[in-house]
């Protein structure tokens, strides 16, 4: 009944527009594609027959409210609540992020006097709100299950690393071997000559501009240039250690090798760069499309833009995974064997508003997530997220995400995650905007940074 | 139109120049919106690649994405929402600053004079500057937000200093003190006078008000996202946020949120259309 | 309505309307006033007064005074502009053309909008459409993005402001034109006024007040552009596009520096307000009585 009301008012909604569209002039058949990758929101079935999880009875009834800042994943949770309502009888609310700014909503709905009970958040976010708003978790049981993943504040542990995500070079496997004739193994290439011997090899085979790079500043400001923190040796320690030693100016960037190695790297992505003749006008959603369609084979980018691709026309079959950032020539480094693959997101439990029951049911739910059956195939399969527990048995579906899980199984992935002021993204990130439309050489680009550190207290 | 004698071909041939002149203008005005119904109608693919390509080169044309945008928004409850906003809000704003305004040119006394004042100087003031403020006091100490009569009361306050200027040019230069002073000899009380006699008199501004307001409150955002996180109390603009995705934007289901969104007040804005003109001619430039 | 009963008319009439206007707008102001003086970061429990602080920090934050430097210079642009474009459209609109009404309409029309979105579609213009038209044509104007040069960026942003103000400005001048009397057009005309002459000395003095309130509210809007620069730019390329309006922003919410953000609000206001008031002070005196 309901249905037939509103199909009755879209109809009434597109003759309006029709008729506008006819105003404009134009004329057009109506056809509807079916290869339209939106249309089928194909679902993994999620089990739920087997659940052990113990479930505290006393919070039946509880209300909380969930703030996620990973827009992709909206539906999903909203699926995951539910099912934990259905289990434990804790409803929780999710409420998006409606501008683009996760801190600025902390911080209006805090000043508000109604913070979320749960909050998804970068980790840079974390550290400035935790010790003041949120529940110690520093004992929870599910800290040992992500050991070497958590964050940690003065020696205490506030939020719960949500997933993993990696990034690298992303190679197309199919496009390469059609434009070279040859079976292609991603473990061939081990160092930065042989990259660019590869790439050189790409070009004689008509592949004019092999490789695609985001010029959008977290890209470059963020996933680019923090290689040089995390490349260090390759630990969350050896990251900090160089923020700190720039920041007090013990640190010559020109003489410090990870710098000029970074830069190599750089220098050669942007050499064959299909963007080349307008770097800064690439278009991201252009460049998934590119790599799906073979008119590029690689994208510097992350398990993130799977969605892209899978838009773009990739299929979950196809043969896609990542390559390292190859530093430099040395086939013994660490760098060029290894892609970074570390915890994004963290969630944390409000202790500042949120009532004990309040903060009970919320932490249960973050148990949930990584004990109960449920919980741990809903994470993985409805999230499509690369889950940081070890106890979770289930492998992600996409080729890019199941890279990068093979990868931190078979210790082929380094985790260095640097803490860095908020901006760091966008003020450098606008440095190598700078330098990757060719606007300041290498000098000015570290003086930038050097300048940025400065004036950080 | 009107034809004097004097250099009869010469005005022909400016005015031809100046007709084709307008058009070109008006047709680089329209480009946009020209771009975003063709848009709307495409598939995410084909926007990134030929976006200027015509409708009827491209394989996929279809409404899917007004479809995905109207279900996807929980069109006819944020439509709900954002009409009992939109509508509260403009009555109240309207018929507030058209008294405060009226006061203001019939007293010529100090707090009219320091009020407007005031109300002019608000004018300037970036809204960044009191958005935490905001909050921490209608959130923090009153409690209030997340209900839709905060959103309208913080609308009315926001639109009251332009509104009440507009009003108070246009009640300057076109409203007759001998008009209220026969009323009073009438025998009628001041709001009976305002009501009967003012008001009426007012039509083309409050028509002006009421299309300029609904438009800023129907379109707003900032506000709207601050006050409201209730899901249910969305407004059309903030129900597509889920568009906007972290690394890219759905730009087809974008454009026909969109348009989902502007049809309404065009509607609106079509009706009202020759009293707008009328409105800001009859005085608020005075 | 005069003497008698005066607290009761002021009550009645002036009470509510001044209520809703000084609790949205004045106390948060007041209160936003007091904050610069403290060192809350946006969420702390506890304000401390730390006096003229924060004002140290903005004289330090050089970034501040380079996009102030560039919001002038934008709202020169802007300003002029849009203010010649709605006059000159606003007078043939009001020559007695075929279809007046429609132009009128259609030029309003990026009212309609609002400010996000309407960035969104202009990006989506300048960074694909206009690109995909110089593909196909060749033409070097638009063979790269406008947005990824800061010259262009800083045009496009300049061409999407004017596009957006410039239609409530026709209707602004619409309507002035509109009440100059059919009188004096037709004297000037007979006593042989040529149209410089006659747009000099007398359309321009009569169009005074509607020229006051379109230089008012276009000086104000330029001045604070906020949602535009967001969406169009965001600051790209290389932060070159940052205005005033946006730094602050930025700066107090991505920097994490709430005080000094805030005390740069304030001084952008006091600007704005200095500059408009001149303007408003010094285009009245041109006035005169129709």
């Amino acid at each position: 009944m309901r249905k037939k009301v509103m199909a009755r008012l879209v109809s009434v909604m597109l003759t309006v527009v029709l008729m506008t569209t006819m105003l404009t002039g134009c004329r057009f058949g109506f056809a509807s594609d079916p290869d339209d990758p939106n249309a089928e929101d194909k679902k993994e079935p999620i089990d739920t027959s087997t659940d052990t999880f113990e479930y505290d009875s006393s919070l039946d009834g509880t209300n909380i409210t969930l703030l996620n800042t990973k827009a992709e994943i909206q539906v999903a949770l909203e699926e995951m609540g539910a099912e934990y309502e259905k289990k434990s009888g804790v409803h929780i609310e999710v409420m998006p992020v409606s501008d683009d700014s996760p801190y600025t909503k902390m911080i209006s709905l805090y000043n508000s006097g109604n913070p979320p009970t749960i909050a998804i958040l970068d980790t840079t976010d974390v550290i400035a709100l935790a010790e003041e708003k949120a529940v110690d978790m520093t004992n929870e049981n599910w800290v040992s299950q992500a050991e070497g993943y958590t964050t940690k504040i003065n020696g205490k542990i506030y939020s719960f690393p949500l997933c993993i995500e990696g990034r690298g070079i992303i190679y197309n496997k199919s496009v390469i071997e059609k434009a070279l004739g040859e079976t292609f193994d991603p473990a061939s290439i081990t160092t930065l000559d042989e990259f660019q011997a590869f790439l050189d090899r790409l070009v004689e085979a008509g592949i004019e501009k092999p490789v695609s790079m985001a010029k959008e500043d977290w890209s470059l400001g963020a996933h680019h240039l923090q290689y040089i923190y995390e490349t260090y040796d390759g630990t969350s320690e050896g990251a900090q250690k160089v923020v700190e030693e720039i920041k007090a100016g013990k640190m010559d960037l020109s003489a410090y090798k990870r710098m000029s190695e970074f830069l190599d790297i750089f220098d050669v992505l942007k050499e064959y760069n299909v963007a080349k003749g307008d770097p800064l006008g690439a278009d991201y959603d252009e460049m998934a499309i590119d790599l799906a369609d073979g008119k590029t084979a690689f994208w510097f980018n992350g398990n993130w833009a799977w969605p892209n691709l899978s838009e773009a026309g990739a299929k979950e079959t196809d043969e896609y995974g990542f390559l390292p950032y190859f530093m430099n020539n040395d086939k013994d480094d660490f760098a060029n064997q290894m892609i970074q693959g570390a915890p994004s997101k963290q969630v944390m439990v409000d202790r500042q508003v949120a009532t004990e029951k309040e903060q009970a049911a919320g932490r249960q739910f973050l148990n949930w997530i990584v004990y109960s059956e449920i919980g741990q195939q809903m994470l993985v399969k409805t999230c499509n997220i690369i889950p940081p527990f070890q106890n979770n048995p289930y492998e992600p579906a996409d080729p890019l995400s199941r890279d990068i899980y093979k990868k931190v199984h078979e210790q082929k992935a380094f985790s260095a995650s640097v803490i860095v002021p908020n901006d760091h993204w966008a003020v450098l990130g606008a440095a190598m905007q700078k330098y990757l439309a060719g606007r300041s050489d290498r000098g000015e680009l570290m003086e930038s940074i050097q300048d940025y550190w400065n004036e950080q207290e | 139109m009107k034809q004097t004698s004097i250099g009869g071909t010469k005005r022909k041939v400016a005015n031809m120049l100046a007709m084709a002149g307008l058009i070109i203008i008006f047709l680089a005005y329209m480009f946009p919106f020209i771009m975003v119904v063709i848009n709307s109608l495409k598939q995410k693919r084909d926007i990134i690649k030929s976006p200027f390509s015509w409708l009827f080169t491209i394989k996929g044309l279809s409404f899917d994405n007004f479809v995905k945008a109207y279900t996807q928004m929980d069109f006819l409850n944020a439509f709900k929402n954002s009409l009992i906003v939109t509508v509260s809000a403009t009555v109240l704003v309207t018929l507030l600053a058209a008294m405060l305004a009226y006061y203001i040119v019939r007293h010529n006394n100090g707090i009219s004079k320091l009020t407007f004042g005031l109300m002019v100087a608000s004018m300037i003031i970036p809204f960044q500057a009191i958005m935490i403020p905001l909050v921490s006091i209608y959130g923090g100490t009153l409690n209030l937000l997340n209900h839709r009569i905060t959103l309208i009361f913080l609308h009315t306050g926001f639109s009251m200093a332009m509104s009440v200027f507009m009003f108070h040019g246009f009640i300057k230069g076109n409203v007759p003190l001998a008009l209220e002073e026969a009323a009073y000899i009438d025998g009628c009380t001041h709001s009976q006078t305002f009501f009967k006699i003012v008001l009426p008199l007012l039509k083309p501004i409050i028509s002006t008000m009421v299309i300029l307001n609904s438009l800023a409150f129907w379109n707003d955002f900032l506000l709207p996202s601050l006050v409201l996180t209730d899901k249910k109390l969305l407004t059309l603009p903030l129900s597509t946020y889920s568009f906007y995705g972290t690394y890219s934007a759905d730009y087809g289901t974008i454009m026909a949120g969109l348009l989902l969104c502007v049809i309404p007040i065009l509607v609106l804005y079509v009706a009202l259309q020759k009293q707008i003109i009328g409105g800001v001619v009859a005085g608020a430039v005075k | 309505m005069r003497s008698k009963n005066n607290g009761k008319d002021f009550c009645m009439f002036a009470l509510p309307g001044m209520f809703c206007f000084f609790a949205v707008v004045i106390i948060p102001f007041i209160y936003g006033v007091y904050l610069t003086l403290t060192d809350w970061n946006g969420v702390a429990a506890v304000k401390n007064f730390v006096g003229f602080k924060n004002f140290g920090g903005v004289i330090k934050d050089t970034g501040f005074w380079t996009s102030l430097l560039l919001t002038f210079k934008y709202v020169i642009f802007v300003v002029i502009i849009v203010n010649v474009l709605a006059f000159a459209i606003a007078y043939l609109l009001t020559r007695g053309m075929k279809g007046e009404n429609f132009f009128r309409a259609g030029f309003f029309t990026p009212n309609l909008i609002g400010g996000i979105v309407l960035g969104y579609i202009w990006q989506f213009v300048f960074s694909r459409v206009f690109v995909s038209i110089g593909e196909s044509t060749g033409w070097k104007l638009f063979e790269v993005s406008w947005l990824s040069d800061p010259t262009n960026a800083f045009i496009a942003l300049v061409v999407v402001s004017v596009w957006q103000l410039s239609g409530y400005m026709i209707l602004i001048y619409v309507a002035g034109f509109m009440g100059l009397s059919e009188d004096v057009m037709e004297a000037a005309s007979i006593d042989g006024a040529s149209g410089l002459v006659k747009l000099k000395s007398i359309i321009m003095p009569l169009m005074m007040s509607s020229i006051t309130i379109c230089l008012f509210l276009t000086l104000s809007r330029a001045f604070m552009v906020y949602d535009v620069n967001l969406s169009l730019t965001a600051g790209a390329p290389y932060g070159t596009t940052e205005m005033a309006a946006m730094h602050v922003y930025e700066k107090a919410f991505t920097s994490r520096q709430f005080g000094v953000g805030q005390s740069e609000a304030l001084i952008l206001f006091v600007i704005v307000a200095c500059i408009s008031g001149v303007q408003v002070y010094l285009t009245k005196r041109q006035e005169v009585e129709a």
